[in-house]
């Protein structure tokens, strides 16, 4: 899932400073699952700005609420009332729900309350580790389904490298070596010719190099005629 | 529903420390929102005065029962739960206010500010009270009448004992490898690993020697006693013939009396510890020491402690024993007793109370404490009950459960908890077996009430709740949302609170009515 982490009370609080009304929207979806933008966190945010406002004796207006998806225009659209009103839309969901709702009414401002940060995995209760990067091109079905680019601090193709040592990475030693879990997990499952393998240099179009990516999926798409019955029944 | 509330103020311990005016307060609550009338009655503790503050609730036509007694500790609302069985008041529809510990204690200087907080803690209650709604309780049928008791020393097989006799099948898991006359199935060799269920329905996981068993049971009584093993610390390091406290007693005992100057320290590790007063085994300490001085008055004895607890009737055995001549002496962690380098029989220790540093011959040195048993906290994890920080089970409360844990079914007796003479454990044992006994008499376990409901619609089946919970109630039901099993819910609010999309509720403590509350205290009065 996407994981995100609230932005310092300060940074947001200097955000939404100069506005009176501000709308702060939360998400069901990821960042909800990731503790970082349901509404529990909404709700405390909510207070939290209040307090901080009694606290320096500021005025301004807080609604917080929740969509089930912030990166879905239809969703959006169910609090377009609540979002026109506001002078300001703090949004707490990843980037993507922030530039949804900023996309479609690009007359107001929308801030970010969130830090959206990695592809993750909820290792335990608490703790989120990055495995993937989104690079367009998986290749893991040759590394033991272990993915060096996201875990491997040089992102390398035939590793390890000389800074491994004892399964940890030189840059930290928290962190564990990619290519020893790589070479650990094909020992296991008795592909270590693997390692000899050399890849060759990957094409990196795919990834964010080749500038912002769309995805199409024609057979989904709707036809200009089912768009047209769309429209009429709207 | 009418939401009338009787308030019942008990006035005997503000009487002691006079800070606050009971009949001031009584006035200003009686024209409280939702107030029908208030009363003010002796001793809110005693059943007697429980019963009748019910039956008057109920000529009065009241449904819900605000009682401010002396602690919230002792005049729990449980307390009141088998007056208002089958009544006309709903249990869940009694509070109590903690004016001890919230008002008077601290601010027993300041008789102002305490009748200010004492009439915003009421003001904040009887909103409370009359924002909650009567919840139910439902009933499941025990599948078997099996008592567990977890140790087989003195405390476990008294509790067996009692249970037995009265007719529940008793089942002893002990660590050790001793074989005893016991009572039921006595399973050695085996310990506790896993325990699922809850009161009335247990089914416990065991190691039994090589293989593991599943064991279903109604109730446990948990006796795993204290780590009566070496202590191992600097004095048993430095003097060979250091030994703990119990085996002076049994040489004793066997009659074999110790021939020259007797020393007994708190612990065997005087400097590295941090522990409490209560592992020492104060009582025995003082006993045996009077025993050694009695049998022979030339003989000196010396009891080296950094802090004396001798409490209730020890306290006469302490000054006894200081009248028979024994010798206390006080020191700190700073400067703790070590054996002298140069002579292994003589230990020097910095006496408090004269500010000098001593040096005492002995041919007999012994340690009292008694470190809890490690296995604790395999067991308490087992079986999801808190662990004080010495490491000892946690009982209920001091007066009003002191064998019980906070979790319905599991009761605790002896060492277990903390260091504890051998009469004392063989009484726990008892009650905890009776208690046992009294817990699967109905054949049936209540559930439900103050527990967690999940409302699915704000549900993102997040799996937070199914991590947290330690009792592991919640889980993805078949809509794919989070379900709560109420039978296994103990209303604790962790789901709740942690949820990211407030999905989950507990009843009776929402998040508006805990607002109600807090708002009505910010308040500060009626």
């Amino acid at each position: 899932m996407i994981v995100a982490k609230r932005k310092p009370l300060d940074e947001i609080a200097e955000m939404i400073a100069p506005y009176e009304k501000v709308a702060i929207i939360g998400c069901r979806s990821c960042v909800a699952i990731c503790l970082a933008g349901g509404e529990k966190e909404v709700k405390m945010l909510v207070s939290a700005m209040k307090l901080k406002n009694r606290k320096d004796g500021r005025e301004q207006s807080l609604d917080g609420f929740v969509l089930e998806r912030q990166c879905e225009k239809e969703w959006v659209k169910e609090v377009e009332e609540k979002i026109l009103d506001s002078d300001i839309v703090l949004s707490m969901s990843c980037s993507l729900g922030t530039q949804t709702i900023g996309d479609m009414y690009p007359h107001r401002i929308v801030v970010p309350g969130l830090n959206t940060a990695i592809f993750g995995v909820p290792e335990e209760q608490g703790l989120w580790s990055e495995k993937c990067l989104g690079c367009g091109d998986c290749i893991i079905d040759t590394t033991g389904g272990i993915c060096p680019i996201a875990r491997c601090a040089k992102s390398m193709l035939n590793g390890p490298c000389g800074g491994s040592s004892d399964g940890h990475c030189e840059v930290n030693l928290d962190i564990e070596c990619a290519w020893y879990a790589i070479h650990e997990r094909l020992k296991l499952q008795n592909r270590l010719e693997l390692m000899e393998y050399v890849r060759p240099p990957k094409n990196w179009s795919t990834s964010h190099s080749g500038g912002r990516r769309i995805i199409v999926r024609e057979d989904a798409k709707l036809t200009p005629h089912q768009k047209r019955g769309q429209e009429v029944l709207e | 529903m009418k939401r009338k509330i009787q308030v019942v103020i008990c006035r005997v311990c503000s009487q002691g420390v006079p800070v606050l005016d009971v009949d001031k307060l009584a006035k200003t609550a009686a024209e409280a929102p939702y107030v029908g009338s208030v009363v003010t009655v002796d001793y809110a503790c005693q059943s007697k005065t429980i019963s009748s503050i019910v039956e008057d609730a109920k000529t009065k036509e009241a449904d819900r029962v605000l009682v401010v007694p002396c602690s919230k500790k002792d005049v729990s609302p449980s307390l009141f739960q088998a007056y208002v069985r089958r009544g006309k008041i709903n249990e869940f529809l009694i509070e109590t206010v903690d004016l001890t510990n919230e008002v008077i204690l601290p601010h027993r200087e300041d008789p102002t500010r305490a009748q200010e907080k004492a009439e915003a803690r009421l003001a904040a209650a009887i909103a409370r009270l009359a924002a909650l709604e009567p919840l139910e309780k439902h009933e499941e049928p025990m599948r078997t009448k099996n008592l567990v008791v977890i140790g087989a020393g003195v405390a476990g097989l008294e509790a067996a004992q009692v249970a037995a006799g009265h007719g529940l099948h008793t089942i002893l898991i002990e660590k050790t490898d001793r074989t005893l006359k016991a009572p039921g199935v006595l399973l050695s060799k085996s310990r506790l690993l896993r325990a699922k269920g809850h009161g009335g329905n247990f089914e416990l996981v065991i190691e039994a020697g090589e293989k593991e068993e599943t064991l279903e049971c109604a109730v446990i009584v948990v006796a795993s006693g204290g780590d009566w093993s070496q202590g191992k610390g600097s004095l048993t390091r430095s003097c060979k013939e250091a030994m703990p406290l119990f085996r002076l007693k049994d040489s004793i005992d066997s009659g074999t009396l110790p021939s020259g100057p007797v020393v007994i320290v708190d612990t065997p590790d005087p400097k590295g510890s941090t522990m409490k007063a209560q592992d020492f085994a104060w009582d025995d300490a003082l006993d045996l020491a009077m025993i050694a001085k009695r049998a022979s008055p030339e003989t000196d004895v010396t009891l080296i402690f950094q802090e004396m607890r001798a409490s209730g009737l020890s306290e006469l055995t302490y000054k006894e024993a200081a009248q028979l001549g024994i010798r206390f002496i006080r020191y700190d962690n700073k400067s703790p007793p070590t054996i002298d380098e140069k002579d292994s029989k003589r230990l020097i220790v910095k006496d408090l109370a004269q500010d000098e540093v001593v040096s005492l011959r002995f041919s007999t040195l012994s340690y009292a404490s008694i470190p809890a048993n490690p296995d604790n906290i395999g067991i308490a994890d087992a079986l999801r009950i808190p662990i004080s920080l010495d490491g000892g089970i946690r009982r209920g409360s001091m007066q009003r459960g002191p064998v019980t844990t906070p979790r319905p079914g599991v009761f605790v007796c002896g060492s277990a908890m903390f260091p504890k003479p051998e009469a004392v454990a063989r009484a726990e044992g008892k009650a905890a077996g009776i208690l046992a006994t009294q817990f699967v008499a109905s054949g049936t376990v209540e559930y439900g009430g103050a527990v967690a409901e999940v409302t699915p619609e704000k549900c993102s089946a997040c799996l937070t709740c199914v991590r947290t919970c330690p009792y592991e109630a919640p889980f993805i039901g078949a809509a794919g949302k989070a379900e709560v099993r109420t039978q296994l819910c103990q209303g604790c609010g962790m789901c709740a609170g942690i949820c990211p999309s407030k999905a989950i509720d507990i009843h009776n403590y929402t998040d508006e009515q805990l607002s109600i509350e807090t708002e009505a205290y910010l308040r500060g009065g009626f």
